[in-house]
């Protein structure tokens, strides 16, 4: 049900309410309003301990997602309780991707939305470590963007593009 | 607050602070060769406030020290009419080293600046920063009094050593940002805090670096605040609003960057006022 969003950098400047109001129609997207998502903005410091901790890649990266439930891909949870309406929680590299943004030229905002995007696909079950895998991936984020590109009239492109 | 600063300031020279009170007597050796037994007063002469504090020690014939040494070849004739103790001498002597120690790991010998062109006024532990742009003035108020949160485990943490530094102490006061705009005869009030330290230190880093805890209208120009005015909870608030007015905030320049800031600033406020109290209590307990 809710999109708990925590900025805990202050490296980037994070505009809450569009990535609040982007987030929640992807989860929508994927018929997962009923579902709490924890959305934590973090720098390059917290990003590579995550990474370095659950990875072993003690390097900073754009996106992390830690799923609640292990689920089929694309298959939604079945939570028994209340208190596991719970997707889980995503750590957007706010500080690396506005890094990769100002050498690409790409628009911080829109990359911030496709990483969300790809974070919460990720909470879903879906991979991209073969051909078919990220074959799968790139459907569903191809799916839910556009509906969040009908939104807002914008014209994203899934993370995964180019990527096998 | 005293006697954390005390521990802190003190530990890398003087690890007795942190022995039982027996060590907090004077180490001047006018005093370290007397023996206690000499000191003992006749039964019934000692103040009994004094007596309480000395009972800390354990020492029943520690109560002497504080009897006035009139007449005698150590006495002091400044004629002011106060108490002159060897509890007193004593306590002097340890705040000259304390204001000593403390002068020495001051991190900011003047206050320093908040960027986005904040100007600031310090009014004792009150400080205000001061910011206007376009047709608005924006204020940010806080005080350094019970601002540094106590430390939620003495107990050295896992995987700590037990003679590890301590972290230093820093400031996180609640502030108040006021937004007047010109048009207006009203000014919008947010009431911010810094988070309590959370379970370990992941909790802190995966958090908000502030937040806002309460919204109100007050009249513009009003010292008085109007309790019958909505004041707004943000404990049960709907979240698109609340990162609405969190991106309000950080519009007019209270965003983290701010925030991270105004600790450095409190910080150094908050010590430079410790210092002078500590300075005032020295001329007081000398000689008022």
């Amino acid at each position: 049900m809710s999109v708990a969003l925590r900025n805990a950098q202050r490296v980037v400047p994070v505009r809450r309410a569009p990535l609040r109001r982007a987030v929640c129609a992807l989860r929508a997207a994927l018929g997962a309003s009923r579902f709490d998502v924890g959305l934590v903005c973090a720098g390059n410091g917290l990003m590579r301990r995550l990474n370095g901790a659950y990875r072993h890649c003690p390097e900073p990266t754009d996106v992390l997602s830690f799923p609640f439930h292990r689920v089929a891909v694309g298959e939604l949870p079945r939570p028994r309780c209340r208190d596991e309406y719970n997707l889980g929680d995503i750590f957007l590299g706010v500080e690396y991707i506005h890094q990769q943004c100002r050498a690409t030229g790409e628009d911080f905002d829109s990359v911030l939305a496709v990483t969300a995007a790809h974070g919460l696909c990720h909470l879903l079950g879906y991979q991209h470590n073969t051909k078919a895998e990220w074959q799968q991936m790139y459907q569903k984020e191809v799916e839910i963007l556009e509906e969040l590109n009908r939104l807002t009239g914008s014209s994203l492109r899934p993370l995964t593009a180019g990527l096998f | 607050m005293l006697l954390a600063r005390a521990l802190r300031a003190a530990a890398a020279l003087r690890p007795a602070l942190r022995h039982p009170p027996r060590r907090l007597l004077p180490l001047s050796s006018s005093f370290s060769s007397a023996s206690p037994r000499a000191l003992l007063p006749p039964p019934g002469s000692a103040p009994p406030l004094a007596r309480s504090l000395w009972q800390l020690g354990g020492g029943g014939g520690r109560t002497a020290l504080l009897r006035p040494r009139r007449g005698s070849a150590g006495g002091v004739s400044c004629g002011c009419g106060g108490l002159h103790t060897e509890g007193d001498k004593a306590f002097a002597q340890f705040l000259t080293d304390e204001i000593k120690e403390e002068k020495k790991i001051q991190k900011h010998k003047s206050l320093p600046k908040v960027s986005g062109g904040w100007e600031l006024e310090v009014h004792g532990t009150e400080a205000k920063l001061v910011r206007k742009v376009a047709g608005e003035k924006i204020t940010v108020t806080f005080n350094i009094n019970n601002s540094i949160p106590p430390s939620a485990d003495d107990e050295p943490q896992e995987g700590q050593k037990a003679d590890e530094q301590e972290p230093d102490l820093t400031s996180t006061p609640n502030f108040v940002v006021e937004v007047i705009k010109d048009d207006t005869k009203q000014t919008l009030v947010l009431d911010c805090h810094y988070p309590e330290d959370e379970i370990g230190n992941e909790g802190e880093e995966e958090s908000d670096i502030f937040t806002i805890r309460e919204v109100s209208f007050q009249p513009t120009g009003e010292s008085d605040w109007k309790d019958t005015n909505y004041t707004l909870n943000t404990d049960s608030l709907d979240w698109a609003l609340y990162d609405h007015l969190m991106d309000f905030l950080a519009d007019r320049g209270v965003d983290n960057t701010f925030a991270d800031e105004l600790i450095e600033l409190s910080t150094a406020l908050e010590h430079q006022e410790y210092i002078k109290f500590l300075e005032d209590l020295k001329s007081f307990v000398k000689c008022q």
